[in-house]
């Protein structure tokens, strides 16, 4: 990797040679674009200057549509925020870090030189010269670990350890959501007359708790605590492997449960005050084959599942 | 009134009474055997041996327990465990299990029956479970009636859920938590339902032994709260709540701060503040209940109404003061993760690194419970139409355990015991309106007569004795429907709450009878069958020995584990250190008998990050760890020549980030991926990969193996480069058969006082010039 910057920065002396101007440069082009400078080949090569006094942090991204990257688009605002909050810290520390953006197609060449196959990434660039050259020597650049999330909270506290002071980022006050939770208190406190009612019914409850243990009983925290998409690259809805799921299958398996639970409820207490023999007959079966089909195809995506799974049912 | 067969009425009410209850002692008893046998997969599969992790120091400590008493044991510290520190073993683990094994043992040789110790503790799960399923039966004959207490006993007596973690050798805390879970339970229903202080001392008894058994007991500490809590909303505070839950609060919190792990932790953390705050706010109650019912003046209610949620506020904001003061620990973050999901990944990455803790997917909760999912659903609504008090409770534990069990595979576990109580409901409903001979009339509203013989009628052979007939007396009388569409009218009089003689209800002829019982009896069956084929296939592995089928079908045994630590115990010196990645300290102190750094007691993460760094630096970086720490052997676990995908190349990611979480300037987790983010061990691995100690120890000589082939790691089923590593600060010192325990030699410094490498390159260089070239890598570092 040092190599290839190093390599990289010897195929243009042009940096080299007047260090200062680049810096100028560096600082003007951070100054217009809110404390962000949208970086190209060329001014890439400025900022990861092998002799730089400054430290850097770059996104290399692909923003643009045709290269279908959503992870980019959803992280370029978290990186932008953090660069704004950047600029507000006092000049002397704020001209001593720079915060990057390459977007693929300004600088293809510095993608493949790099070696980078996939986006959004985030680099660290120590200073390699100067009072801010890291006491360890290590000058390579640092891989954000993006495992911490998209959010701009953790990227601006992980960032802070490379730059001179802390990013003065603070999470914006939630609006929205202030507004949105007091205009449900509104709502709810002006209707309390009429939805009292529906509020202290027993099935308002029921439904509730119901909805919540089928779902929570169809590996809905797995899907949200994972992050897994609704459904796979292409089209299939059942994830391969025992211990993983997609979104959908969250929803069909709900589903089923929620219908055999219903098929049993009707069979136990609707259906006994059914007063006609031949209703209450055709009900009975009915729901019993709902029961049998239904535990059949259930049984049938567990072995799609678990595929050494001996029993089956019709299906 | 018609019936769909005749029942026989020549038989005496006592008769009925009494062959009722000798059936109900035969089905549980049966169930008991049941659960037993089940469990006992693992022992004839394998043998008689201790599983897994923890349970090797449980067995250790309870060992201790057995030959040298009680006070030994409570004073004990171990000075072999977290080498240098040590670890106060009696104060830092709930005794509970060790204490009832002891106790068990003690009464037997009383008795002159001379058990080992170990058979005890191998078969201590089992036995538990029969007692679980006693007490589950126990929980739902409150819910609803014998019938569904049978059933939910033999639910929970063969569920996998609850088998996973109490097969025979599964000693562990949870053997005996569930029982005492349930139990608890039952005490608190019993208490609540007939305001008897007795039911809640023992409720809180029972809580103490619980509290000194498992760390789960919050759990209850806040289950029971939240219940009363609920009730209190509901407007349902009685007197026998306020007995109930004052004998048990008072009681159970004294008795707990006695396990000395607990401590003051009840009044000084906010695990335990739900259960305070319940309490104080049901004094508040009870203290406004009893001036109204002396005090007539309308104003002088009302103030009394606003004073009373004024002081709860005011309660709950000095609970808040005080832990924002500091005077009571917020959450720990254990339990703050939870809630908060993500939290254990970003800053406590230990706990996130145990595969206990991942979320549950879809599959596990089918595996593990089968046709029990679905019939909870059913069983919590059925709840809802009764709504008695205690259903309340099943409603609250179903929803706060179906979260939980999503977030954490391990704590499926709580979740199993309602989904049991709640199917078995749902389940004798189902058996009770059909199994119940009477038919409702069509057109006449005469009064029949009522089979009082119902409770005859049983289906004793698949476990579930149905003695009916709560469902005779809403058919008692019977009125005229009103006109109303019959589906509609028949669903709305399935929502009202039963009262009685509201509506005719019942199952007309013989056949939809037969074709709901046989579907209900076979899915029954399926169930029997699932759970036996789980048991016995996915959950009496011992996880210390592995078991693979020979080409012609027959088992295989691999046993490298014992083997390697057979050979520490017999080769090495009694004093040396052993370090290894936590998940195997115990396994090393119980069967090894040896000193180690780090062990499954995780109390100290800056020594785990040492052991993570160790690990996951190069050789130069790592020898002076290891030398500053005594460390004499290291040992590995390795399964890329026979596929065991637990090994450690694949733990390694969690020794780097705690490292990381310690040490973020030297150990950086991204280095060790390729520049395309891909995990590999190949050609392509990153050089910070390739040097760190954990990988060269894994591949040691790993490609001389196959000779002129290919080598093929079969765990991540990539080619290792023949070049091979080298290892200049460590010795290879034994690898087990199957490769999957390598043990290396921490070599002492060099005589002449080079550094290791140079002088192994000397030596090198000195022997085989002509055959290999010069020592490729300069020590350059």
């Amino acid at each position: 990797m040092l190599l290839l910057a190093v390599l990289a920065a010897c195929l243009l002396p042009l940096c080299l040679a007047s260090s200062d101007s680049d810096y100028a440069k560096l600082k003007q082009l951070a100054a217009a674009g809110n404390g962000l400078i949208k970086l190209d080949e060329h001014s890439y090569n400025i900022l990861t200057a092998p002799n730089r006094n400054w430290s850097a942090t770059v996104q290399f991204t692909a923003l643009d549509n045709k290269r279908r990257c959503t992870p980019c688009r959803d992280f370029d605002p978290s990186f932008n925020t953090v660069a704004k909050a950047w600029s507000t810290v006092p000049a002397p520390e704020r001209d001593s870090h720079f915060f990057g953006t390459l977007d693929f197609d300004n600088g293809m060449a510095t993608f493949q030189k790099l070696g980078i196959q996939s986006a959004p990434i985030v680099r660290i660039f120590p200073a390699t010269d100067g009072p801010r050259r890291p006491a360890s020597g290590v000058t390579t650049p640092i891989s954000y670990d993006l495992t911490y999330g998209y959010e701009p909270g953790p990227l601006a506290e992980q960032l802070s350890k490379y730059t001179p002071v802390p990013i003065p980022y603070k999470a914006p006050f939630d609006w929205g959501r202030v507004g949105t939770f007091a205009a449900a208190a509104l709502v709810l406190v002006t209707t309390l007359r009429f939805i009292s009612p529906v509020l202290r019914s027993r099935w308002t409850w029921a439904i509730g708790t119901v909805l919540t243990c089928l779902v929570m009983t169809s590996g809905h925290m797995f899907v949200r605590i994972r992050g897994m998409p609704m459904s796979g690259p292409n089209g299939q809805w059942i994830a391969p492997g025992f211990q993983n799921q997609f979104g959908q299958e969250v929803q069909v398996v709900a589903m089923m449960y929620g219908l055999l639970a219903l098929a049993f409820f009707m069979l136990t207490t609707v259906i006994p005050y059914q007063t006609s023999p031949q209703r209450q007959r055709v009900q009975v079966y009915l729901w019993s084959f709902v029961i049998f089909i239904m535990f059949s195809v259930l049984v049938s995506c567990f072995r799609v599942k678990n595929r050494g799974y001996p029993f089956r049912l019709f299906l | 009134m018609a019936v769909a067969y005749s029942l026989p009425s020549d038989v005496s009410p006592a008769t009925v009474t009494n062959t009722r209850s000798l059936l109900r002692i035969i089905a549980l008893a049966l169930i008991s055997g049941a659960a037993i046998a089940s469990r006992l997969f693992a022992v004839i599969n394998f043998e008689s041996i201790i599983h897994e992790f923890d349970p090797w120091f449980n067995y250790r400590a309870t060992r201790v327990l057995a030959s040298e008493g009680f006070y030994e044991f409570w004073n004990w510290f171990d000075p072999t465990a977290w080498y240098p520190l040590g670890r106060v073993v009696g104060g830092t683990i709930y005794p509970g299990l060790m204490a009832t094994s002891g106790v068990i043992y003690n009464v037997l040789h009383a008795l002159h029956l001379p058990v080992d110790i170990r058979n005890i503790c191998v078969l201590l799960a089992p036995g538990f479970s029969a007692l679980t399923a006693w007490s589950t039966y126990m929980f739902t004959k409150e819910m609803k009636d014998e019938s569904a207490g049978l059933l939910a006993a033999a639910f929970i007596g063969i569920v996998p859920g609850y088998i996973s973690r109490s097969v025979a050798g599964s000693y562990d805390n949870e053997a005996i938590a569930i029982f005492l879970l349930m139990f608890t339970f039952f005490c608190w229903i019993k208490a609540l339902k007939t305001g008897s202080a007795l039911f809640g001392t023992l409720a809180a008894l029972f809580y103490f032994y619980m509290v000194a058994a498992w760390g789960g007991y919050a759990f209850i500490t806040n289950m029971i709260p939240l219940h009363s809590l609920a009730l209190i909303l509901m407007g349902r505070y009685s007197s026998r709540l306020y007995v109930a839950y004052s004998s048990w609060y008072a009681i159970g919190t004294l008795a707990s701060m006695q396990v000395p792990f607990v401590g003051f932790q009840p009044v000084r953390t906010s695990e335990h503040m739900a259960a305070l705050g319940v309490f104080g706010l049901l004094q508040i109650v009870a203290f406004a209940e009893l001036v109204r019912t002396h005090v007539s003046s309308k104003q002088f209610q009302s103030l009394l109404y606003a004073s009373v949620i004024g002081m709860g506020i005011l309660g709950a904001g000095a609970i808040i003061g005080l832990t924002y003061k500091g005077w009571i620990a917020p959450w720990t973050g254990r339990f703050y993760s939870l809630w908060d999901t993500g939290y254990a990944k970003i800053h406590i990455p230990i706990i996130a690194s145990v595969s206990e803790h991942q979320p549950t997917a879809w599959p596990s909760f089918f595996m593990d419970l089968h046709s029990l999912v679905f019939l909870f659903p059913a069983g919590v609504v059925m709840c809802f139409r009764q709504l008695r008090d205690e259903h309340v409770f099943v409603i609250i534990y179903a929803v706060v355990a179906s979260y939980f069990a999503g977030v954490m595979v391990r704590l499926m576990l709580t979740l199993t015991p309602v989904v049991c109580v709640a199917a078995a409901i749902a389940f004798s409903s189902l058996l009770d309106t059909y199994i119940e001979p009477t038919e409702p009339d069509v057109a006449d509203d005469s009064s029949g007569k009522i089979a009082e013989t119902a409770p005859a009628v049983d289906a004793a052979s698949s476990g579930s004795s149905t003695a009916v007939s709560a469902s005779s007396s809403t058919a008692k009388k019977t009125k005229k429907a009103p006109t109303a569409p019959p589906s509609v009218s028949a669903v709305a009089a399935a929502m009202t709450p039963s009262k009685k003689g509201e509506k005719p209800r019942g199952i007309f002829g013989l056949d939809t009878r037969f074709i709901v019982l046989l579907n209900a009896v076979g899915m029954l069956l399926f169930f029997v069958l699932h759970c036996t084929w789980v048991t016995s296939t996915a959950y009496s592995s011992p996880s210390v020995v592995l078991a693979s089928q020979n080409p012609d079908g027959s088992q295989h045994i691999i046993d490298d584990f014992r083997e390697a630590y057979y050979w520490l115990r017999q080769n090495t010196p009694e004093n040396s250190v052993v370090m290894s990645w936590w998940d195997y300290g115990y396994q090393i102190a119980g069967m090894a008998d040896r000193a180690t750094l780090v062990d499954n007691n995780t109390w100290n993460n800056t020594h785990i990050a040492t052991v993570g760094k160790a690990m996951s630096s190069s050789e130069e970086v790592a020898y002076p760890i290891l030398r500053k720490h005594d460390v004499d052997y290291v040992l590995i676990i390795f399964g890329g020549l026979l596929g065991y995908s637990g090994d450690d190349i694949n733990k390694f990611l969690w020794m780097v980030r705690i490292a990381q979480g310690v040490w973020p300037d030297e150990i950086q987790e991204p280095n060790y991926f390729t520049p395309k983010g891909e995990y590999k061990v190949d050609d392509m691995a990153s050089p910070t990969m390739k040097n760190s100690l954990m990988y060269k120890m894994s591949y040691y000589r790993f490609p001389e193996l196959f000779g002129t082939s290919q080598a093929i790691d079969r765990v991540r089923g990539q080619q290792i480069p023949k070049a091979g590593t080298t290892l200049d600060y460590l010795d290879e010192a034994f690898t087990s058969e199957n490769w999957i325990v390598r043990i290396y030699q921490v070599k002492k410094e060099d005589i002449l006082g080079r550094d290791l490498k140079s002088a192994n390159a000397f030596a090198q260089g000195k022997k085989r010039k002509r055959t290999k070239p010069p020592v490729r890598r300069k020590a350059t570092v």
